[in-house]
């Protein structure tokens, strides 16, 4: 065996051998990776493409992939609701193109009560789990095991299963179709995740600077939010983006929490444009590229935090 | 008598023990208040549904009827079918999610210029919402404007539109495949950042002691992978039940009820049969068989931690 390499590398066979093998690995690779990222993307692409077309086009057999006639009159429409002359009523003429779309073109105020949303229970949950999570990582108190198993135990009953108590509860409350109503809930089903994730997080940080802290004369308090919360910041902006994210996805509770728009939130909306046979696709695509774009953008800013911090709670 | 005493000093005590037994619960205090409103009382509440009479057509008649709401659904050869339609469908997607999550974790662990493209690219489809990936994948499979029969058309495969929500089995895959593009991002990061931590020694011996490929990944990679592996496998059969809002967009359950999971089950038969008792009954089952999953899953876990 160790014969024959000599050989075949003294008559330059290997090195041309190993080039090829490399070469082909490279393509190999490559090949795959393009069908991975056409699989992952793809669908999202489309959805982008069919936004600068209009329902006319977008029903030709077989689909522009190039749009014929690219148009931002979706655009206009959906965010300034004054339809532009593509979508104007010509009497007499039978055409695609001006469907009337009263979900999709609700997709603007929708974003902000979204947003509203979301944001509130980023910033109640980074507070409530950090708070939580600090105490069961660092403190030792009566309780404690069991209030953190209780805490980790909630993560597991089902949405679908306290659907018809929730409902009950926010009714009672006087809450239904309102933001907070939908905060409370969101909350609920966020903060397992975060304090385990935090509680976590805090163990893998050394207690030193803290303890130096503690004895200049430091409160527990202060001394989390003037040592440890800086420390710990990038933990802070993955759980923060996680509520955030979870909040702005959440469908199940807010279809049956909220009645109108004062509270309606993306998904809401968006689903009702997308189970309506007689939708105009076009807006309606529209509305959807409006609503992936900001947790795109969300997850491509934190990516660093976000990986980094589940490498951290997964790779040990 | 005088331990209970004891304890009432720390409590209230200005000792530093007391201070820090004040200031611990203070800081769990918020969260527990939000869990219990939105958890413990639920599901008291949910339990003392599942045992009266409650449907919404006949209101102010609640009787208690004991097991009859179980009995009912026991009975009832919708709910079996469903239960077996959650079981494909989980078994379905948990061996795709994982598959191609560790093959893709594998390629990106790879030195070569596309995996730094393809680490960002693959966040997409997680951070896109469910619903939104459901109503993408809604239109891309549709009989009308769908791009998938676009394609196949372009290509020469079909020579009209095919209706994938029409039949059962596309249906289901279409849900599959829709589920899988959503969860398999997520099983690939963590698989890779656990790919990250095996050290590239072990590679290197196992390569002298003259071990090929597949030994290598049994051998190394595998057990390295385990652990994260069945935190995978927990989420992702956890999924499995409480799909619902994918149901919901993509197929509504049909056609006849080829793709009604539990979780959309337990939906229409409280929101469209008003049945709240029995509907109550049916989300106790549900949660209970998650709990016991969990369980399950949990003690695996463990011994697993114990074996690493």
């Amino acid at each position: 065996m160790a014969a024959k390499a000599t050989v075949r590398s003294l008559l330059g066979q290997e090195k041309h051998g190993a080039k090829r093998r490399v070469l082909l690995r490279r393509l190999f690779l490559y090949g795959v990776s393009l069908v991975l990222a056409f699989w992952l993307i793809g669908p999202v692409l489309w959805i982008v493409d069919a936004s600068f077309q209009l329902d006319n086009e977008l029903f030709s057999i077989p689909p522009h992939w190039i749009p014929h006639n690219p148009t931002l009159d979706n655009y206009i429409y959906v965010i300034t609701r004054v339809p532009p002359p593509a979508y104007d009523f010509k009497p007499g003429e039978v055409r695609m193109g001006h469907k009337a779309s009263g979900e999709a073109l609700a997709a603007i105020p929708a974003l902000k009560n979204s947003f509203i949303v979301s944001t509130a229970t980023m910033a109640l949950n980074v507070v409530i789990s950090v708070l939580a999570a600090y105490a069961f990582s660092r403190l030792k108190f009566r309780g404690r095991g069991l209030a953190f198993n209780f805490v980790m135990f909630t993560r597991l009953i089902p949405p679908i299963a306290v659907a018809i108590p929730f409902f009950v509860i926010i009714d009672r409350l006087g809450l239904l179709d309102t933001y907070l109503a939908l905060i409370l809930v969101y909350l609920a089903f966020t903060l397992p995740f975060t304090i385990w994730f935090m509680t976590k997080y805090f163990d893998f940080m050394p207690p030193d600077l803290e303890d130096a802290a503690l004895v200049d004369g430091c409160t527990r308090l202060q001394c989390l939010l003037k040592v440890v919360v800086p420390v710990v910041a990038p933990g802070i902006a993955a759980t923060g983006a996680f509520a955030f994210m979870n909040a702005y996805s959440e469908f199940l509770f807010a279809v049956f929490l909220t009645k109108t728009m004062a509270a309606k939130t993306v998904p809401v909306v968006l689903t009702a444009a997308a189970i309506n046979y007689d939708v105009s696709y076009a807006l309606a695509s529209t509305a959807v590229v409006l609503a992936i774009v900001p947790p795109i953008l969300f997850a491509l800013v934190f990516r660093n935090y976000i990986t980094s911090s589940l490498s951290m709670a997964f790779g040990k | 008598m005088a331990v209970t005493s004891k304890k009432r000093v720390w409590l209230f005590s200005a000792t530093a023990a007391g201070r820090r037994h004040i200031y611990a619960y203070l800081s769990i205090l918020p969260a527990l208040l939000v869990l219990i409103l939105f958890t413990v009382y639920p599901v008291l509440y949910n339990l003392n549904l599942a045992f009266h009479k409650n449907v919404l057509t006949a209101p102010g008649q609640h009787p208690f009827v004991g097991m009859r709401n179980f009995t009912e659904l026991a009975k009832n050869p919708g709910l079996l079918r469903s239960f077996q339609t959650t079981a494909e469908f989980t078994v379905v997607t948990v061996l795709f999610t994982i598959g191609l999550g560790i093959l893709i974790a594998l390629l990106l662990n790879e030195q070569f210029f596309g995996a730094k493209a393809l680490q960002v690219i693959i966040l997409i489809p997680w951070a896109i919402p469910v619903v939104m990936a459901g109503i993408i994948w809604r239109w891309m499979f549709a009989g009308n404007v769908g791009v998938v029969n676009g394609l196949l058309y372009s290509l020469g495969f079909i020579d009209k539109y095919y209706s994938f929500f029409g039949n059962p089995v596309t249906a289901k895959a279409a849900l599959v495949i829709a589920r899988v593009w959503k969860d398999v991002p997520l099983a690939a990061i963590l698989l890779l950042a656990t790919l990250q931590v095996i050290p590239p020694e072990l590679y290197d011996a196992a390569k002298i002691d003259g071990c090929g490929a597949w030994a290598a990944f049994r051998f190394i990679t595998f057990p390295f992978l385990r652990p994260t592996l069945t935190v995978l496998l927990i989420l992702q059969t956890l999924i499995g039940l409480i799909t619902f809002d994918l149901v919901y967009v993509m197929t509504g359950g049909g056609p006849a009820d080829a793709t009604t999971l539990v979780a959309w089950y337990t939906y229409t038969e409280i929101f469209t049969h008003l049945n709240l008792g029995r509907g109550a009954a049916l989300a106790f089952i549900v949660a209970l068989i998650t709990l016991v999953l969990a369980v399950f899953y949990f003690m695996a876990l463990r011994s697993e931690e114990m074996y690493a």
